[in-house]
């Protein structure tokens, strides 16, 4: 004997489930990323890349930040154009930081931007020791 | 006189579009957005126009204003975080680390870091710098 079996309809394949996972999907996205616009400098860089030393001593120009963030060069203020200036005079000189370590971060970062902006390609920041 | 207006069936709602906008959305948030770990304090990181282009990846270490540290999202203390640098640093020589620190930070709790993470033997640090204050 045989025996038919009653033909099922085919289940239709619901598109709801698929909008709520991805409705889940973007809002994770959107809540755990951060949108911040950031850029870098840099603080260490491996030999490959960095500057070689030069042949002779260089003239070494030395930037002071005192402690409550203010970059000054020779005693004057440091301003793109004064750097640039003493920078003509001594074009391979090296520009030492020279931070107090009571001067916030935005103060040294404002020097290095200062001093970029000036044109000093050979930029060392002296670092502090660790207090014990 | 009346006139009879005949009757339009409303139109049906596709849930096909709705679809694709969400799709386009999550796309769209998925590639502006960069998924850091936070850290557990307030950072505002200082401002600079003078920045360069801040590649993805990368182990993070978080300055807050006052001292306290944090890797990659979780707070930790300085000799904790320096041994565990120096684990992530044996594993992968190339290790690239940058320092998220907040703007009023002071110095004496950001160079002797830098300091400490070049002996450890990490050859990439950069600090991280927004160009638009928030």
């Amino acid at each position: 004997m045989k025996l038919t079996r009653r033909k099922r309809n085919m289940a239709l394949i619901t598109l709801t489930p698929l909008v709520d996972v991805m409705m889940i999907l973007l809002v994770f996205f959107m809540v755990t990323s951060s949108y911040l616009d950031l850029d870098m400098m840099p603080m260490v860089q491996s030999e490959a890349e960095g500057v070689a030393a030069p042949a002779g001593p260089a003239p070494t120009l030395l930037i002071r930040i005192t402690a409550n963030g203010e970059a000054r060069l020779r005693g004057q203020p440091l301003t793109v154009q004064s750097l640039a200036t003493a920078l003509q005079d001594a074009p391979n000189a090296r520009v030492l930081i020279l931070p107090s370590g009571g001067a916030n971060v935005q103060g040294l970062v404002s020097a290095i931007e200062t001093a970029t902006r000036a044109g000093a390609d050979n930029l060392r920041v002296v670092r502090l020791e660790a207090p014990e | 006189m009346k006139l009879k207006r005949r009757r339009q069936p409303p139109p049906q709602e596709t849930i096909v579009s709705l679809i694709d906008v969400i799709f386009f959305l999550l796309i769209f948030f998925m590639l502006v957005g960069r998924m850091d770990a936070t850290a557990p304090f307030e950072v505002s990181p200082p401002v600079s126009t003078a920045g360069e282009t801040l590649p993805k990846g990368g182990t993070t270490i978080a300055v807050a204003e006052d001292g306290a540290l944090a890797l990659n999202g979780e707070a930790m203390a300085r000799p904790a975080l320096l041994a565990r640098i120096r684990e992530l640093r044996a594993q992968k020589p190339g290790l690239f680390v940058r320092i998220n620190a907040h703007a009023e930070a002071r110095l004496t709790n950001l160079l002797p870091l830098v300091t400490a993470l070049e002996q450890a033997g990490v050859e990439d640090v950069v600090l991280v710098v927004t160009p638009h204050p928030a």
